[in-house]
């Protein structure tokens, strides 16, 4: 494990319990009280941090702003901490580009399962290296897309510039291309990718493929890649 | 709008009546007052010319003073007397008589006994008959020094023609005068019913909520100064509505805020409890069962906070609903799975789909089952979904605790409600009232009963057309 994790939230009692929570779970913590500080921890951390837990009410820098403006350079798994759960709060929490959201309040546990599956995104990328390896011939392909499961890249066939996608949205292009023309539903989505057994929050699922969507189709508005099955779920194009 | 039209039929009938009344005896002794006086005048001219007559006319012809009828005929009277437009009879006395017109044969005979008596004693007699079908006027006297007695016949057919006429114009004037007492009442019923009605709609508008509504003041007769007393007093209910939603508004206000307020530090609580929770074994004996009952009690503040602040948002209408098709038979297996894997759920084969918010369902299934499970422990608690019903599925709940007294049935989802007032922990009494907002805002409604053999059955009534009868934001008013 021993993964770093950057927790940027103001007030000193949640951050100091949940630093306590972290570490006992065997994790590298570092802290930060305000946004600005926060970003600057983030940008100046060698090696960088591996997971960034995010406030979203925060002095100087607001968490949404710290999560523009990470994205804006990093792939990196980004938390939010969220005070309402059923509010537009979680919606712009993702669309801002948070891989997964806590509700506040939250168990110290809960917020380490949240955690560890934001974390294995990718290393099951590493588990799929290894499949990949024994049929590297025939490279996953979706429309004229490539993906590179070793590399976690995505290129677009006129285009050699990689697609930069967080490690939530490799993992959701990579499921969905493997099934094409299969209905996947939201909730086994939920539980592939972000480590939900049970009533999981379908908006996850769709502000991602939303996110997704804007990065690898050509018309977002009218996606050919990547299609809505009303009241069933997503699936990707033969 | 039943009786305007009474009071308008009630006040022409009056006036009508009235008007008709007057106008008949005012008629009536008019005709009559006329009628008597025109004969009067009829009279006194036709006595004053027979009396001349009598005395200057008749002598002037010089006749015998036995005249024979050869000698009246010469003479000429009855031509005369008809020039004047006025019959004559002249009798010679026994049975002799001289006519100015043959329509005048038996005029003497029909004559009443008194008169040719009053005329034979030297007096003027007269009588009204009708004389070759025409009314007329039958004056006679008795020439003096002689034996001739002369009867004038006068036609009086005017009286009858000018009477006539003047029932005619009364009958007339009568029917204008109804005619207007008729438009008189409809402008007076307008003039009081109108404003009445405005009243009426203002009402029905203050009725609606329209708290601003007023009954227009446009004059100073009894009905201004009622519409003044009713405004006063829709000013004084408006203001103390103003006041009471202030008030509320204020402590909802006050609520929301202080679940708000507490968040932090519960955020703080919960997730050292997490952490205390995971090293009770490692707790010396004497703290350790301090720290289980702390551990218990952040849980349960944490309940209480959360449902303090879903009832608030509630309250602030700040709760959208996020339609979507939903699997009712999925959606209710995985709550159960999660929250009461010891309930019964007899699925149907078939998915049953419906519009609506899925957390909301969730959410109501969840505090119907912690319901059961705090009142009736794990056991015998069966869910049910019935969906044979065209226009509404329901979700029941049903446990085998000792169900809820009849008389307390409906008040189970009002806030803070406990059955068992000495039952002291347990949830909050907030989980049924918050059960109630999200199925008010899915379009439904919560009902309870008791069941045959004791237990309480909670059910979740849907309208199958929900995405129809819905508008969000404004599904409150259920």
């Amino acid at each position: 494990v021993d993964a770093r994790i950057l927790l940027v939230e103001d007030d000193p009692s949640i951050r100091e319990v949940t630093a306590i929570g972290l570490r006992n779970a065997g994790f590298t913590v570092e802290a930060a009280a305000d946004g600005r500080t926060g970003l600057d921890r983030f940008n100046a951390a060698t090696p960088p941090v591996d997971l960034v837990l995010l406030d979203v009410m925060l002095p100087r820098m607001d968490g949404l702003e710290v999560a523009r403006e990470i994205r804006r350079t990093s792939t990196v798994p980004i938390v939010m901490l969220t005070a309402r759960a059923d509010t537009i709060d979680v919606v712009v929490g993702l669309e801002a580009g948070a891989d997964d959201y806590v509700r506040k309040p939250f168990e110290v546990p809960e917020l380490v399962a949240r955690v560890r599956a934001a974390l294995r995104r990718g290393a099951g990328a590493r588990r799929d290296q290894a499949a990949s390896d024994a049929s590297a011939e025939t490279p996953l392909r979706l429309g004229p897309l490539a993906i590179d499961l070793a590399g976690r890249s995505v290129t677009r066939d006129d285009s050699t510039d990689q697609i930069a996608l967080t490690r939530t949205e490799f993992d959701l292009l990579v499921d969905l291309a493997r099934h094409p023309g299969q209905v996947i539903g939201r909730d086994t989505l939920l539980d592939r990718i972000w480590g939900y057994d049970y009533l999981g929050d379908s908006r996850l699922v769709d502000v991602a493929i939303g996110r997704l969507r804007a990065k690898v189709e050509a018309d977002p508005g009218a996606p050919e890649l990547i299609l809505t099955v009303r009241g069933a779920g997503y699936k990707a194009a033969r | 709008m039943r009786w305007p039209r009474g009071v308008r039929a009630r006040l022409a009938g009056a006036l009508v009546l009235l008007v008709a009344v007057t106008a008949v005896a005012l008629g009536v002794t008019t005709t009559v007052f006329v009628e008597a006086r025109l004969r009067q005048q009829a009279l006194a001219d036709a006595a004053a010319q027979a009396t001349f007559d009598l005395t200057v006319t008749v002598p002037g012809r010089q006749l015998p003073d036995e005249p024979t009828i050869d000698d009246v005929i010469r003479s000429g009277l009855t031509d005369t007397f008809r020039r004047r437009n006025v019959e004559s009879v002249i009798d010679l006395g026994a049975g002799e008589t001289v006519k100015s017109s043959d329509d005048l044969s038996d005029l003497l005979e029909r004559l009443p006994a008194d008169v040719p008596a009053r005329v034979g004693r030297g007096e003027l007699a007269y009588a009204w008959l009708d004389v070759a079908g025409r009314p007329s006027l039958v004056v006679g006297g008795l020439v003096p020094g002689g034996d001739l007695a002369v009867y004038f016949v006068r036609d009086v057919a005017e009286i009858d023609a000018a009477v006539g006429q003047l029932r005619a114009v009364l009958l007339g004037g009568t029917v204008v005068l109804v005619v207007v007492a008729l438009l008189l009442a409809r402008s007076l019923a307008r003039g009081i019913l109108l404003p009445i009605e405005e009243a009426g709609r203002t009402a029905e508008r203050i009725e609606r909520g329209d708290l601003l509504a007023r009954v227009p003041v446009t004059s100073h007769d009894e009905f201004g100064t009622w519409a003044d007393r009713f405004n006063r007093m829709t000013d004084t209910l408006a203001e103390s509505i103003r006041r009471l939603e202030a008030a509320q508004h204020q402590n909802r206000r006050f609520v929301a805020d202080v679940s708000h307020e507490l968040r932090t530090p519960l955020t703080a609580l919960v997730a050292e409890a997490s952490i205390l929770r995971e090293r009770l074994d490692d707790m010396p004996v004497e703290t350790r069962r301090t720290a289980e009952l702390l551990v218990d009690d952040v849980g349960r503040l944490r309940d209480l906070v959360e449902e303090l602040m879903e009832l608030s948002r509630f309250d602030a209408d700040a709760e959208e609903v996020a339609l979507e098709q939903v699997d009712l038979v999925k959606l209710i297996e995985t709550v159960r799975t999660s929250r009461s894997p010891n309930a019964v759920f007899r699925a149907p084969p078939k998915p049953v789909m419906i519009e609506a918010d899925p957390r909301r369902l969730e959410r109501i299934l969840g505090n119907f089952l912690d319901n059961a499970r705090e009142h009736a422990g794990d056991k015998g608690v069966e869910i049910e979904l019935d969906a044979s019903r065209g226009d509404q599925i329901i979700v029941a709940v049903s446990d085998r605790g000792p169900g809820v007294p009849e008389d307390r049935l409906d008040m189970i989802f009002d806030r803070f409600t406990k059955v068992d007032p000495s039952r002291s922990g347990g949830s909050s009494g907030l989980g049924l009232a918050i059960a109630a907002e999200h199925a008010a805002l899915l379009g439904g409604y919560l009902q309870a009963m008791n069941r045959d053999g004791g237990g309480l059955r909670l059910e979740l009534v849907l309208p199958t057309a929900v995405a129809r009868s819905l508008r969000p934001g404004d599904a409150r008013a259920t």
